[in-house]
């Protein structure tokens, strides 16, 4: 079947190649409904007319735009798909939700290529399940940064932490940064201190592995400098522009709040990068999550239909249409010759954005049900009388992502001391579901783990299960009780476990 | 337990009453187990009976019936058309052909399909010439689930209806016998609006519930056995299934790993308990309080009181609630207005605080659940006859003896089932919390996989949590919900035994 | 009576007028602070539906510049066609319903048939669970019958008026109260029930007719949950509840937060007139049954 498919691939190419448009007969007049944020409501009609004017193939798009606002997109779709638009617009933290459900359609070769070439490569993953791309980027702005009242933190403060906390609270000002009820802003401090949540899905959306390390030597730094944070009195758990209005001296949020705020603040309208912050003497400049917002076309079962739609996507998230975009409601492009232009880097919303790049880390995908389970590290992290509290706040972060996986019976916990025996930390703890996971093993004492069941530690797979690549793993017959795999030397590992058997590759 | 004469019942205190009427309640839990089982026992005996009779009642009616009667069998409402009746015939006839009808076009199919709850997903190609993926859809698990329940009732419906068209042959046969006439369908026309005025009252209030309450409702507590979810939503991407009794396994189980449900329910329970307590008795409280304060002698403008209290009954809670919520937040106005008059220096945390986030909704809720009690109580305590208080003031008792001798147990006696509806109506009082908090702020110990659980979530906020979750597993939702069903039940129960006020409702006639 | 216990009692009888006016006058003071705390929200709202200098949320209550452009900027969005939707909700449920609960309560109240009691009973129950799961049955029955996104208004009325069967209860207690011996009397007149019922009953029941159209008429403004879900994103099928609900998203709220307000004030004002000028009714109403069932 697979090998089919990549001669038919093939052939399309060719095809598209020689004639250059290569689907005919599309003309016709189609119904389209598309849900796109309010803002957007008025410009996405515009853009649609341009599209019924400009386009070659005589297609007449008769369009129902409706205000379904990005977040609340993606539940809708995944309620009900078939009452669903044709076309929406969500934010990349949706995404393998909308694929695992189903509700986006996936691109076709030419269409996937168009994505390829024209946005950059951040934005491009974030539309990739395991090899197949599932929806057009429309944006790459969807990360945050800092708004500051001039008059409340100076500028020379701007870079720590603890000083624009001290000037809140001198000036009876709040601090507003979401650390109790979003997991998306409250991962910017375990960026700073270098942790990683890193989850792997196959082509159809679903979870098979995570590396997650925030619970770590590290990650507790970074809980140690949330908690300085949140324990201020003037820390306010919100991340909505219009804060300053009631209140705020900082705000941390997107450019979508860039309007908003300069009509509030006029002048005195600072905007930076996010702050660092200091333990045991050591600056952590604070990270983020670098994202998009994307625009999925809802699958269809006509193919004349589900090629107009996306064409219509092309167009829509085009060149064209992202400057417009940008123009009217500085969301900022994901397109590379839009983000080129000069107008676009002379912004300084963006360019707030794009000095916070340098500290961020792609979204990429990540489980739904991580965002439930992570908001709650702020709660914690509050209520927390020492760093044993701190400690206990993150061991239940770590056993809530376990049990992610815990749900399905046969996922797995590889844990293990890979780099070396006194070293072994969480950073060497992997959760896998019917899957693979690469390990890179540095030369050390030790190198070995197993693969356990989460929660009930005894259940091991190791040594015995080894099928393929044994030689690679060091027989310590009597002495390895705990039926542990120790590799023979360093190096980058692929170890699959399928369920009765672990096959062990070196790449 | 030694079970109290009368007089001996009588002598007791008030106290000392109700800790018999609870002792009593609990001691006759073992016999009522006893007896609970004992008379399924015997229902089931007595529907086997039932059964046995019905069924040598059709047989008797079928050897000893005329030929209409017989035909009957075949072909419903036939004996009605033969002896005239033929408005009552045609409308037998009419639900056949239709029952038939329906089977056969589409009833059979969902009725087959029920165990399998569909067989062919839906199926993903390529389709080369335009360059696009096409979907084509099959089965779908969630129509065969409702209209295989449809049909169910359907056919129960259908069994009902002959069985009544086969009894009525029975009585025509006697009626005709002893020489008296049938009803024509214009007789039947009358007794409609008068002694069979109830069928059409009923009617269509009944069907209502039938289709929009009680369909819904076996609907679900079937999911509860599914595998219904996001990602199983029995069209668009997986077909969902059965599986027997795993939720309650997952939901029940004390051990887990990282997840515990039950853990998380007991959690949102014990809220929820201490939630519909408060809730329920601060407003009864307060509410008749406020009441006797405006009907109190000598106190002018009683409407315009009233009419200001009623605002928050008249203004929908969504505005309402949603102000309020932002009113209390940290930089909200009342933590301003506060720190202005100087009586605190920092915001006080009504909403991050868990103590604080659940004192704050109950004295809200106060604010909104008043002015009900203050109408309800203001026509009860107009009702209390008012030479109970004159005579009561001459035997010297000052106005809090008043209070706890003759109003309490007054309002107490007639708000005895109100109270309860009350309490239950607070323990899924969902509008409060989803518009204040949320169910913020987050506990830590109680979230997991089922998403992030407040400290101030009722089972209901839960619940709705659960099926607009990333996951929106229904099916987890499904028992949740089950589950508030049994705890709501068997407070009902509980307390309604002990009620005061437990008694005949033709007293009031 | 000597002269002495004469002036005794009249001087008792000043000491109790005394000690009366200062207990009505603590009574009128903590209903002037309940009235205070009741009113406080209310006029906030109505005063930022005021504010015209922005549309965001902000610290204070007292607008810097006032005026009526939130009001004018309403008719610029959808939010008349999700008034009359819900006015239309309102008005046919309120008819719709009363008929339904009258008929229910009046033959639970009146009626002795055999399924009386278990019907009594099996409401009970089915009353005990928790209706928010229905929610996604129901959306798929009336998206089966066409009834959800742009056509939602007939389906809402349809759920809201099919199920409030069950809402039997306040008005059947109220039906309790009144005689029997009034339907028997005229019943030997050689009326039928349905007389009884046109001609007897319902003059006499006029507070709690008033009481469960008001109730119905009340229940479509505030539906956000329920009415968000059939409307399915769909503007010209929502109710204010949803529409205005949706003004408060955050990527909306910074735009339309005082329209916000204002549309709060204009769903607020007719329910609360009605209310108003109908309170009495409820009063009888809620009374006389939800008490005495």
């Amino acid at each position: 079947m697979k090998k089919i498919i990549s001669l038919l691939l093939a052939m399309v190419m060719a095809l598209s190649l020689c004639t250059g448009a290569f689907a005919t007969g599309l003309e016709g007049t189609y119904d389209v409904k598309i849900w796109v944020a309010e803002k957007m409501v008025d410009l996405t009609k515009r853009q649609i007319e341009a599209y019924n004017a400009s386009n070659t193939d005589g297609i007449v798009i008769n369009a129902t735009v409706e205000a379904v606002s990005e977040a609340e997109a993606a539940t809708q779709m995944v309620t009900d798909v078939e009452a669903g638009a044709d076309l929406f617009c969500f934010a990349q933290d949706q995404f393998a939700r909308l694929v695992s459900a189903e509700a986006l359609a996936q691109l076709g070769v030419g269409a996937s290529e168009i994505v390829r070439t024209n946005n950059d490569a951040g934005v491009v993953a974030a539309a990739t399940a395991g090899e197949a791309i599932y929806a057009y980027p429309l944006t790459s702005d969807n990360g945050y940064f800092m708004y500051y009242d001039k008059t409340v933190v100076p500028e020379e403060d701007v870079d720590s932490l603890e000083a624009i906390i001290a000037d809140c609270e001198k000036a009876g000002k709040y601090f507003a940064f979401e650390m109790n009820t979003s997991a998306w802003y409250l991962a910017s401090f375990f960026f700073a201190t270098g942790c990683v949540s890193e989850w792997t899905t196959d082509d159809d959306g679903k979870f098979i592995s995570v590396h997650d390390t925030f619970d770590s030597p590290a990650g507790l730094i970074a809980v140690k400098g949330m908690k300085k944070l949140v324990d201020s009195k003037y820390h306010l758990s919100s991340s909505s522009g219009s804060e300053f209005a009631s209140g705020a001296g900082v705000v941390v949020t997107g450019t979508w709040d860039y309007t908003t705020v300069s009509e509030i603040l006029g002048d005195n309208m600072g905007v930076a990068d996010l702050p660092s912050f200091e333990v045991d003497g050591v600056s952590y400049h604070l990270g983020s999550f670098n994202g998009c917002k994307l625009l999925g076309v809802k699958p269809q079962t006509n193919p004349v239909k589900g090629a107009v739609l996306h064409r219509l996507a092309q167009y829509l998230t085009g060149e064209e249409c992202q400057m417009q975009r940008f123009e009217e409601n500085a969301w900022g492009p994901s397109n590379l010759a839009v983000q080129a232009s000069e107008a676009v880097q002379a912004n300084p919303g963006l360019a707030a954005l794009y000095a916070q790049n340098a500290y961020s880390i792609p979204q990429g995908q990540i489980h739904g049900s991580w965002w439930d389970v992570a908001k709650v590290i702020g709660d914690d992290v509050k209520a927390a009388q020492d760093e044993a509290g701190l400690q206990a706040a993150l061991d239940n972060y770590r056993d809530k992502i376990a049990s992610l996986f815990n749900l399905d019976t046969s996922a797995l916990l590889f844990v293990g001391a890979w780099n070396g025996w006194n070293n072994a930390d969480e950073n060497d703890t992997y959760y896998l579901k019917n899957g693979s996971v690469t390990l890179d093993v540095p030369e050390s004492d030790y190198m070995g783990g197993r693969i356990v069941t989460p929660g009930e530690w005894d259940t091991d797979k190791g040594f015995a299960q080894v099928t393929d690549g044994v030689e690679l793993v060091k027989d310590l017959g009597a002495d390895n009780g705990d039926n542990n795999i120790v590799f023979a030397e360093a190096g980058n590992y692929t170890v699959t476990w399928d369920g009765t058997s672990i096959t062990i590759v070196k790449n | 337990m030694k079970t109290l004469t009368d007089l001996e019942y009588l002598k007791l205190s008030k106290g000392q009453r109700l800790v018999h009427r609870i002792c009593s309640f609990f001691a006759s839990i073992p016999t009522g187990l006893k007896n609970l089982v004992l008379s399924i026992g015997r229902g089931i005996g007595k529907a086997a009976v039932g059964i046995k009779d019905e069924f040598a009642d059709l047989w008797n009616t079928f050897k000893n019936g005329d030929t209409p009667t017989r035909v009957s069998y075949l072909i419903m409402g036939f004996g009605n058309l033969c002896r005239g009746q033929i408005l009552r015939g045609l409308l037998f006839l009419l639900f056949e052909i239709v029952f038939i009808a329906y089977m056969a076009l589409s009833g059979w199919y969902w009725l087959s399909m029920l165990p399998s709850l569909g067989k062919v997903g839906p199926v993903k190609e390529y389709n080369v010439i335009y360059d696009t993926y096409v979907t084509t859809y099959h089965d779908n698990s969630f129509k065969i689930l409702l209209y295989g329940v449809l049909t169910i009732f359907f056919i129960i419906a259908f069994i009902y209806t002959w069985r009544v068209n086969i009894r009525q042959n029975k009585l025509a046969m006697q009626i005709l016998r002893s020489g008296k006439k049938l009803k024509s369908g214009k007789d039947d026309l009358r007794s409609l609006v008068d002694d069979q005025f109830h069928k059409t009252l009923l009617a269509l209030p009944l069907t209502g519930i039938l289709i929009f309450t009680v369909l819904p409702i076996v609907f679900m507590v079937l999911v509860a056995f599914t595998n219904y979810d996001g990602n199983h939503d029995g069209y668009i991407n997986n077909l969902f299934s059965w599986v027997g009794l795993d939720n309650f396994n997952t939901m029940l189980s004390w051990s887990g790993g990282g997840v515990n449900y039950s853990a998380t329910f007991g959690e949102v329970l014990t809220w929820t308990l201490i939630w519909a307590f408060f809730a329920t008795f601060t407003n009864y409280f307060l509410g008749m309080l406020v009441a006797m304060l405006i009907n109190k002698k000598g106190v002018r403008i009683k409407k315009l009181w009233r009419t200001v209290l009623v605002l928050t009954i008249a203004v929908p809670q969504f505005i309402s609630l949603l102000y309020v919520s932002k009113m209390f937040a940290k930089n909200g106005i009342i933590n301003g207005a506060l720190m202005d008059l100087g009586w605190i220096t920092q915001a006080l945390p009504f909403w991050e605080d868990p103590t604080w986030a659940r004192i704050t909704v109950i004295v809200i809720n106060i604010w909104i659940g008043i002015p009900y009690l203050m109408l309800i109580s203001t026509g009860i305590l107009m009702n209390i006859p008012q030479d109970l208080y004159e005579s009561s003031r001459i035997d010297g008792a000052n106005a809090w003896q008043q209070y706890t001798k003759i109003t309490l147990p007054y309002m107490l006696f007639v708000t005895g089932p109100y109270l309860l509806t009350s309490f239950t109506g607070n323990m899924n009082n969902f509008n409060v919390i989803y518009l204040l908090t949320g169910g913020a702020p987050t506990n830590a110990a109680a979230s997991g996989a089922a998403g992030a659980v407040g400290y101030t979530d009722l089972l209901i906020t839960w619940l709705f949590k659960i099926t607009t979750g990333a996951d929106a597993q229904y099916y987890l939702a499904s028992v949740v919900g089950i589950m508030v069903f049994v705890v709501v039940a068997v407070i009902s129960l509980v307390v309604y035994r002990l009620l005061p006020s437990n008694r005949n409702e033709e007293d009031f006639q | 009576m000597s002269q002495a216990n004469a002036s005794q009692s009249l001087k008792r009888h000043m000491g109790l007028k005394a000690s009366q006016r200062i207990s009505n006058t603590t009574a009128h003071i903590v209903l002037v602070i309940i009235s205070v705390i009741w009113l406080i929200p209310f006029v906030c709202i109505l005063l930022q539906s005021f504010r015209v200098e922005s549309t965001y949320p902000v610290g204070y209550v007292k607008p810097e510049k006032w005026g009526l452009d939130n009001y004018r900027n309403l008719f610029n969005t959808d939010f008349p066609r999700w008034y009359v939707n819900t006015l239309v909700m309102a008005l046919c449920t309120a008819a719709l319903q009363t008929v339904i609960v009258l008929c229910m309560s009046y033959t639970l109240s009146r009626f002795r048939f055999k399924m009386r009691k278990p019907l009594m009973q099996f409401m009970l129950i089915l009353g005990m669970f928790p209706g928010m799961l229905t929610m996604i049955i129901l959306y798929r029955v009336l998206k089966d019958l066409g009834m959800t996104q742009a056509n939602s208004v007939p389906g809402l009325i349809l759920v809201y008026v099919a199920s409030s069967g069950m809402g039997y209860y306040v008005s059947k207690g109220f039906f309790d109260t009144i005689s029997k011996s009034l339907d028997e009397a005229a019943r030997m007149d050689g009326a039928t029930r349905f007389q009884v019922l046109k001609k007897i009953i319902l003059p006499l029941s006029k507070p709690i007719v008033i009481y469960t159209v008001l109730t119905a008429f009340m229940g479509p403004w505030g539906d956000f949950v329920f009415a968000r879900y059939i409307a399915f994103g769909t503007s010209s099928g929502m109710n204010v509840a949803v529409g205005l609900y949706n003004w408060l998203n955050r990527d909306q709220i910074a735009n339309n937060y005082t329209m916000f307000c204002a549309g709060g004030v204009l769903v607020a004002i007719p329910v609360t007139i009605l209310f108003m000028c109908l309170q009495k009714y409820y009063v009888e109403g809620v009374t006389g049954g939800a008490v005495k069932g």
